[in-house]
């Protein structure tokens, strides 16, 4: 455990959703939020929608979490897919939501098994695609 | 697990210059008082009754409770606690700080500031109210033990939490990942935190910070013929509207701790006034000419701070500057452990993981006192983004806000204490009388 950590819990509908979308695949990303001192599940996204709706999906001024299942190519041409999660925390959002988003995140990455890699990003170029093809690799 | 009713948790972050200290969930702290505490040797001094009456906040340390302290050596002295208390001078009274390089030394005397914040600044009686600490990253075990101790058995608190200072600040401002560069009063600590845990092995510190910069512009305005004199040796007033007349008053008994400590409030506040860090590395020749800014001293008169404006603040960056200032004598003591800031903060980052640094160097975070200094988040950034590695993408923020900036790790605690969530992960009483003091080790790791 952290130090410093809020002690927010997470509906199991977070787990479940995210299941769902490492095994079967059927979202292409799911963004969770805090709402009355747990994580809920906000917005599923349709395995067809592209990273631009992705990033559409995450306010301007509230923090959010999310996941995204990247699929890529890899340089010897094999197709290979890549769970990322996101810790969207505008820096315009509020001291609060940013504190309570950020004392949250550790045990809440916990819970979903399976992510790849983790951006942590506070404005749109933090989370640009050039960025999330990088680490992928 | 504490049951967490309705009443509002306490927050106190106990810096190396001031404590800051009040209710959880408000935007800022209600209390913000200097940490250090005026001492009398009971011994040397027969007429206390004197001072007794002025005194606002005077602690008797005789008479409250030493269960906990074993150095009885230091018995008998009466401290005084509060800007108000130590804004008036006494004979014989010295002026001392209970933290030594971030790391309390004197628990007599922080255990008489928790006193003075709780009854004499916010009024409220400790038993009722959860109490959450920031501590310094470099603290021990023994400390956390000892604070533990303290709190329950003397305050009697229902639950405590310990937050690592550079942790609450990370979260405040949105990130579980981050470089928190704090530039406080006493110090500058640089410390890595991933995923909500302090790195250790990875922490720097220096001893240069906001106290030791005032103190270089004070000796720095001596050398040029500058004499600050401290508020309480002059009278002043007014002969005819407009016209003022200082008398100078002459207290020999006073300490020569007491005078820095009145000198430092004045140089800190010219400091905070015209000081601004330099964009380049400072230069003496290339500064020369600079024009000259007024400041008007508290006994009237007015003196041009010139190349000093640029000088002191670049100390943060270029330490051996402080060989050039006369009468900064201490420097040979602490030089070998000092660095510039930047190179800190690339030392720093360079002992973490490979795999966390590229992220360190774009979440570089600045927060403290000395963080308000204008145009030192830029100089930072611009140092760092010549000395970092190529493929780096540096980033240093710092809150537009600066009571966000001042007082971040007090209102990242002020929220976290705040969080409903947040009830169930207090060290309460009843876990403190069944387990220990040394459970804080897994209450709050």
């Amino acid at each position: 455990m952290a130090n410093a950590a809020s002690g927010m819990a997470v509906e199991d509908d977070c787990k479940l959703r995210f299941l769902e979308l490492k095994a079967k695949r059927s979202y292409r990303f799911i963004v969770f939020k805090i709402e009355q001192q747990q994580v809920v599940v906000e917005k599923l996204g349709e395995p067809n929608e592209s990273y631009e709706d992705f990033a559409a999906s995450l306010p301007a001024n509230e923090c959010r979490y999310a996941v995204y299942d990247y699929d890529f190519t890899t340089t010897e041409n094999f197709q290979r897919s890549k769970i990322f999660f996101v810790a969207w925390s505008p820096d315009i959002a509020k001291v609060r939501h940013k504190m309570v988003y950020a004392s949250s995140k550790d045990r809440f990455k916990r819970e979903l098994d399976g992510i790849q890699f983790e951006l942590q990003a506070t404005d749109p170029s933090e989370m640009s695609l050039d960025i999330v093809k990088g680490r992928a690799n | 697990m504490y049951g967490g009713d309705e009443v509002s948790a306490m927050v106190i972050d106990l810096g190396s210059h001031t404590c800051k200290a009040g209710y959880a969930g408000e935007d800022a702290p209600k209390a913000v008082f200097p940490s250090v505490v005026g001492a009398i040797d009971q011994m040397e001094v027969d007429d206390t009754e004197k001072t007794e009456n002025n005194s606002g906040s005077a602690v008797d340390s005789k008479n409250t409770v030493r269960t906990l302290d074993s150095e009885k050596a230091k018995g008998k002295r009466k401290l005084f606690v509060g800007s108000q208390a130590l804004g008036f001078r006494r004979d014989h009274m010295e002026v001392l700080s209970p933290i030594k390089d971030g790391v309390v030394v004197d628990w007599d005397m922080v255990d008489n500031i928790w006193d003075h914040a709780f009854r004499e600044c916010l009024l409220i009686d400790p038993k009722e109210h959860p109490m959450l600490l920031a501590e310094p990253s470099s603290n021990t075990q023994q400390q956390r033990e000892r604070t533990a101790e303290l709190m329950f058995e003397k305050y009697k608190v229902p639950a405590l939490f310990l937050a690592k200072n550079a942790v609450l600040t990370s979260f405040a401002s949105g990130r579980a990942t981050s470089l928190v560069v704090d530039c406080g009063g006493g110090s500058t600590t640089v410390a890595p935190v991933h995923d909500g845990y302090v790195l250790q092995k990875a922490v720097a510190s220096s001893a240069i910070g906001g106290e030791y910069l005032s103190d270089c512009l004070l000796k720095s305005l001596e050398s040029k013929g500058i004499m600050i004199k401290p508020r309480f040796s002059f009278k002043r007033k007014e002969t005819r509207p407009g016209e003022f007349q200082t008398v100078d008053m002459d207290f020999p008994n006073t300490t020569e701790s007491y005078r820095l400590y009145s000198q430092r409030v004045i140089s800190s506040d010219i400091k905070e006034c015209v000081c601004r860090a330099p964009d380049t590395p400072y230069d003496e020749s290339a500064y020369s000419n600079i024009p000259m800014t007024p400041y008007e001293l508290p006994d009237g008169q007015t003196i041009e701070i010139g190349s000093d404006r640029f000088k002191i603040p670049d100390i943060l960056f270029n330490p051996s500057l402080v060989q050039t200032i006369p009468g900064m004598d201490n420097f040979a003591e602490i030089a070998p452990s000092v660095r510039g800031l930047p190179q800190m903060v690339i030392d720093s980052i360079n002992r973490c993981d490979v795999d966390i640094r590229r992220e360190l160097f774009s979440s570089i975070l600045l927060a403290g006192g000395t963080a308000s200094m204008q145009q030192l988040k830029e100089r930072l950034e611009k140092d760092l983004l010549e000395e970092s590695p190529q493929a780096a993408r540096v980033k240093v923020l710092a809150s537009g806000n600066a009571t966000e900036r001042r007082f971040s790790v007090w209102i990242g605690g002020s929220i976290l204490a705040s969080l409903g969530s947040f009830q169930q992960m207090w060290f309460s009483k009843a876990e403190y009388e069944e387990h220990g003091a040394s459970y804080i080790q897994r209450k709050c790791p």
